[in-house]
């Protein structure tokens, strides 16, 4: 089967900063655009951005508003909390717990990041030769991600209890120790990581590997002919060309790892002795964890989250910007 | 790029101007109410925290007969039980409250304390026959905010094999000391000895209450001595192995599987349990929780609440006094705590619950002397105390804190 | 052919070793879902589901299946909310340049990064005044909001990958910005539809926070939800959980298998123009 069929015919440079993210697609100033074609782009860019304003901004407004206001049962109620400007922020910065749920949401996010990737990529590279079945395993992959995250991060807690789980076993079987994978405070961390891990593949998978069939096959035959090696055809054309694809990829990746929730959570509980306690978590934690929410101080620390995303957003764009520039 | 960020600049404006606006409306046509409901058109909601009655139910029916008897439609809606508080806080904001709602009791005094909630006084809910020590969970200053509708609470299963086979008499469990030496006699024997869930939710506190209250502990010191040696107590039984590790993680759910694999001597859970005990397939017992010093430890009650949240339009109560009525009659509570495996509220349905299923009696002593979690007047003060508490039996059980820093930190925590 | 053959398997079993390391956690999902209730926590566990019980099935095939078709109908409106209102805007994002459309791109960016229940809780205020909770209609939208920012991404990165000349010769021809969309670029994205189609499809699949959040409760649930019902206030059936784990991912699975090399295609010519 030929999984290119498609893949149109690709243009050199000058579309350059409308990339993948469309993020910065600062246009560039020189070209005039007729007005007649921006009054058509508006009205095809109406209904999402209608659909934004409608659908994002609301939540988005409403979750500063509670963290600028202090807000107890009652007045969340009632509506007259009164307006206490960046309080809540500077409460979630004095609580002991904010030191060590940004140590835990920055290594939770890097290293998930770095493995997923690795191992997405690593996978890809294999799955893109071609071999028997190579189609069918490559979909067989696929299926961790189908599985509502109630139900594979139910699985792994199973998988990795201390007294009845499969991991321990096995390490038993073969002469280790076993090991209190969620409820000793110097492995928690790690066990959600592996499991957010497993849950991340697929979908860096899928990206890479899409983006190594855009690599034009002659490329490696000419290589092979210079007498490359596969490790440094890989470093001198795979890893390069796929750069920009990495790039969606790692962004996208950051997003979606930052918001990591679900998985933590049903794991863990951030636990214990808020050893793998995140920023999603806490921010949980703080405004539905509890009998007595704490909406103000949740939804500050939601929104710390939603900065830091944004600053890489911005990173990202900024990138981006000087690799169509050069 | 100076395009670009005013063009930022602006396009934030905008969102915010609409953001604004659509809250604006938001609250405006709150007032109004034309939300789920119209003003009165025959039909009244109902919430309740028991997803796993589906329609065909016999709670759905009795909803619904309840809703015939008053000439009214019902809109039954069940809530998974930890989002029900949030769904109310916000349904409330935007005065679009259900009718009748079931909640959780810790989550009473909250609800109350937003004054989502009507009083006794208001609702006309009939309380008088209710257990005191059941209704005071209900109670915030005063008042009453609703009338449960059956009660469970913790107490110790133990396997009886298993502790024949370890030569351990059941009686001779009085207080501690004597507890401890028989899970080191089962131990011994080759089997494990207790599961609970000290998980670092509401649960893993309502699980600990029992010991803590038993050691003479209140909950307005959390670090006092006593409190102290409740914490010790169960950091001594994983450090020897005479309780799981895994008890850090368990649910009372999971607890209870541990238990039912048949090697364990005991567990300590809840009513709700009785079901599942008697598909196990072993020989079980039931023993209250005993103090430090013997004699029966106060256990936390655990049940719902029916309350009735404040409507914009207070014609609506005549009818939801007659949904309430019809639900809390003798009759209907009965079939109803038999279905949830509750024990009922009142003495008089305890007594007919006990002729027909005289399992149930060591269950209905155990929530007689049980004691509500907001009680004492605590109300909204009970929350933060208790997210304190869990973290603090964590700690000390996964080895980070020991259990007196632990307890300190908690209670400078409250404070 | 004949002369690699050899290495071919090789890489087949590597293959197949590798994605039964992978699938190793699905494999207990399907364990658990066999395991009896007093087996659940038996230490060492069972590898094998020795005393195999069909009940949780059972459970599921009585009572699942409606829940299986409301996941499939609100799957295939998000699909169809999601092409429809990210295409034109990828088609306007990467073609037809206009002013603040960069600005546009990055909200876009950064609407995936409020976290999910920020959502849920905003959906539920508006739903609450419109009287839209509890409505599948109203579930499409929400689940739509998983996807579209992806889509608009996807869809302009495939379609500025369209050679301006095609465009320009339509213009020429006098047809409209509309007309041009719809006979030239839009059958030209066919892949980047199927993409983004897959990914809306399966993200509405599997969400669970929208459907508990907005329409818990209704006449009619999504599998998710379905699932959420054995997990009661005290107890947990997890043989029925995880039965209608396997159950709810196997049609998945079947689209995933059929539509993956689309996947492939779509993904690779747009995201990722190079």
């Amino acid at each position: 089967m030929s999984h290119t069929t498609r893949v149109p015919h690709r243009r050199p440079a000058p579309d350059h900063s409308g990339a993948a993210g469309a993020a910065p697609a600062a246009p560039p100033p020189a070209r005039r655009r007729p007005s007649s074609q921006q009054w058509a782009a508006w009205a095809f860019l109406t209904p999402v951005t209608l659909y934004l304003v409608l659908f994002y901004a609301y939540p988005l407004y409403r979750n500063i508003d509670l963290s600028l206001r202090n807000y107890t049962v009652r007045s969340f109620v009632q509506g007259d909390a009164p307006f206490t400007g960046l309080q809540n922020y500077r409460t979630v910065f004095d609580d002991p717990t904010f030191a060590p749920a940004l140590l835990h949401t920055v290594v939770f996010t890097a290293v998930c990041l770095v493995f997923q990737y690795a191992i997405g990529l690593a996978l890809a590279v294999f799955f893109n030769q071609h071999f028997r079945l190579s189609a069918t395993l490559r979909a067989l992959f696929l299926v961790p991600w189908l599985l509502p995250l109630i139900v594979s991060a139910s699985t792994w807690s199973w998988m990795l209890n201390s007294d009845s789980g499969i991991v321990n076993a096995v390490l038993h079987a073969v002469g280790v120790d076993p090991v209190n994978w969620l409820t000793s405070p110097s492995w928690s961390l790690i066990s959600v990581i592996i499991a957010n891990i497993w849950i991340g593949v697929p979908f860096n998978l899928v990206v890479l590997y899409s983006g190594l069939q855009s690599i034009p096959a002659g490329l490696y035959e000419a290589a092979a002919l210079d007498g490359a090696g596969p490790w440094r055809r890989f470093w001198s054309i795979t890893f390069p060309l796929l750069r920009p694809v990495s790039a969606i990829t790692l962004l996208l990746g950051l997003v979606y790892t930052l918001k990591v929730f679900d998985i933590i959570w049903i794991m863990t509980k951030g636990g214990p002795a808020e050893s793998s306690t995140t920023f999603a978590t806490w921010s949980y934690q703080l405004g539905f964890g509890n009998l007595l929410p704490a909406f103000g101080p949740g939804a500050a620390v939601g929104n710390l989250l939603v900065v830091a995303a944004l600053v890489f957003g911005l990173v990202y764009a900024r990138v981006q910007r000087k690799q169509a520039l050069s | 790029m100076n395009s670009f960020s005013r063009g930022r600049r602006l396009t934030a404006a905008a969102l915010t101007a609409l953001a604004v606006a659509t809250s604006a409306t938001a609250c405006g046509s709150g007032s109004t109410g034309t939300g789920t409901k119209a003003a009165d058109d025959g039909t009244y909601t109902i919430w309740d925290p028991y997803p796993q009655f589906a329609k065909g139910s016999a709670w759905v029916k009795l909803l619904d007969a309840c809703g015939a008897k008053a000439g009214v439609k019902i809109k039954r809606t069940g809530f998974d039980t930890s989002d029900l508080a949030n769904k109310t806080l916000l349904a409330a904001q935007q005065d679009n409250s259900p009718d009748l709602l079931i909640v959780d009791n810790p989550v009473v005094s909250t609800l109350a304390e937003a004054g989502v909630l009507t009083t006794t006084d208001e609702n006309k809910l009939d309380t008088s026959k209710v257990d005191p020590n059941l209704l005071a969970a209900g109670q915030v200053g005063g008042k009453t905010y609703g009338t449960p509708i059956g009660a469970n609470t913790l107490a110790l299963y133990y396997n009886k094999k298993v502790l024949k086979e370890a030569g351990v008499d059941v009686a001779s469990v009085k207080d501690w000391p004597s507890l401890t030496a028989a899970l080191a006699k089962v131990e011994k024997a080759g089997k494990k000895g207790i599961t609970f869930s000290a998980i670092g939710t509401e649960e893993g506190s309502f699980q600990f209450l029992p010991w803590f209250w038993g050691s003479g502990a209140k909950l307005t010191e959390l670090d006092s001595p006593a409190a102290v040696s409740a914490l010790s107590l169960w950091k001594g039984w994983l450090d020897k192995g005479y309780a799981p590790n895994s008890v850090l993680n368990n649910t009372q759910t999971t607890s209870w599987q541990e238990f039912a694999t048949g090697d364990y001597a005991f567990a300590e859970n809840g009513t709700w349990q009785l079901a599942g005990a008697k598909k196990a397939g072993f020989d079980y017992g039931v023993l209250p929780v005993p103090a430090s010093g013997g004699g029966n430890a106060a256990a936390p009650t655990g049940g719902e609440f029916v309350t009735v949240p404040v409507q914009s339009d207070t014609g609506r109560y005549t009818t939801t006094q007659k949904l309430t009525t019809c639900l809390t009659s003798t009759q209907n509570l009965y079939d109803t705590d038999t279905t949830l495996s509750y024990v009922a509220p009142t003495t008089e349905i305890q007594d007919k619950q006990v002729a027909a299923d005289p399992e149930l009696k060591p269950w209905v002593e155990a929530v007689r002397s049980a004691k509500g979690r907001t009680s004492d007047d605590l109300g909204t003060k009970y929350p933060k105390i208790s997210e304190q508490m869990w973290k603090a039996v964590q700690s000390a059980l996964s080895g980070s804190k020991s259990p007196k820093d632990a307890l300190t930190a908690a209670q400078s925590a409250v404070k | 052919m004949s002369r690699s053959g050899k290495r071919t398997w090789g890489k087949t079993t590597v293959g197949v070793l590798l994605t039964g390391i992978m699938l190793f956690p699905v494999y207990w999902m399907l364990n658990v879902s066999l395991t009896r209730d007093q087996d659940m926590r038996k230490s060492p566990p069972d590898l094998f589901p020795v005393h195999a019980t069909l009940s949780g099935y059972r459970t599921v095939l009585e009572e699942q299946l409606p829940y299986l078709g409301t996941s499939l109908v609100i799957g295939l409106g998000t699909v169809a909310l999601t092409v429809v209102l990210s295409a034109p805007a990828g088609y306007a994002l990467a073609k037809l340049r206009p002013r603040g459309g960069g600005v546009l791109g990055f909200v876009l960016l950064a609407a995936q990064m409020i976290p999910g229940i920020i959502m849920a809780m905003g959906f539920y205020a508006i739903y609450l005044q419109l009287g839209m909770l509890q409505s599948v209609p109203g579930l499409i939208v929400a689940d739509s909001t998983l996807a579209v920012p992806f889509a608009v991404l996807i869809f302009t990165a495939f379609m500025s990958g369209i050679p301006g000349e095609l465009l320009q010769a339509a213009k020429t021809d006098g047809a409209g910005p509309w007309r041009t969309f719809r006979s030239i670029v839009l059958p030209m994205s066919r892949n980047a539809v199927v993409t983004v189609s897959l990914f809306a499809f399966l993200w509405s699949w599997s969400d669970f926070i929208f459907a508990s959040t907005l329409v818990n409760g209704g006449a009619h649930e999504p599998i998710t939800l379905g699932i959420y019902h054995y997990i009661g206030n005290n107890n947990q059936e997890w043989n029925a959980i995880m039965a209608t784990a396997v159950v709810a991912s196997l049609p998945a699975t079947v689209i995933l298998v059929l539509a993956q090399r689309y996947v492939a295609a779509g993904v690779t010519a747009g995201a990722v123009k190079d």
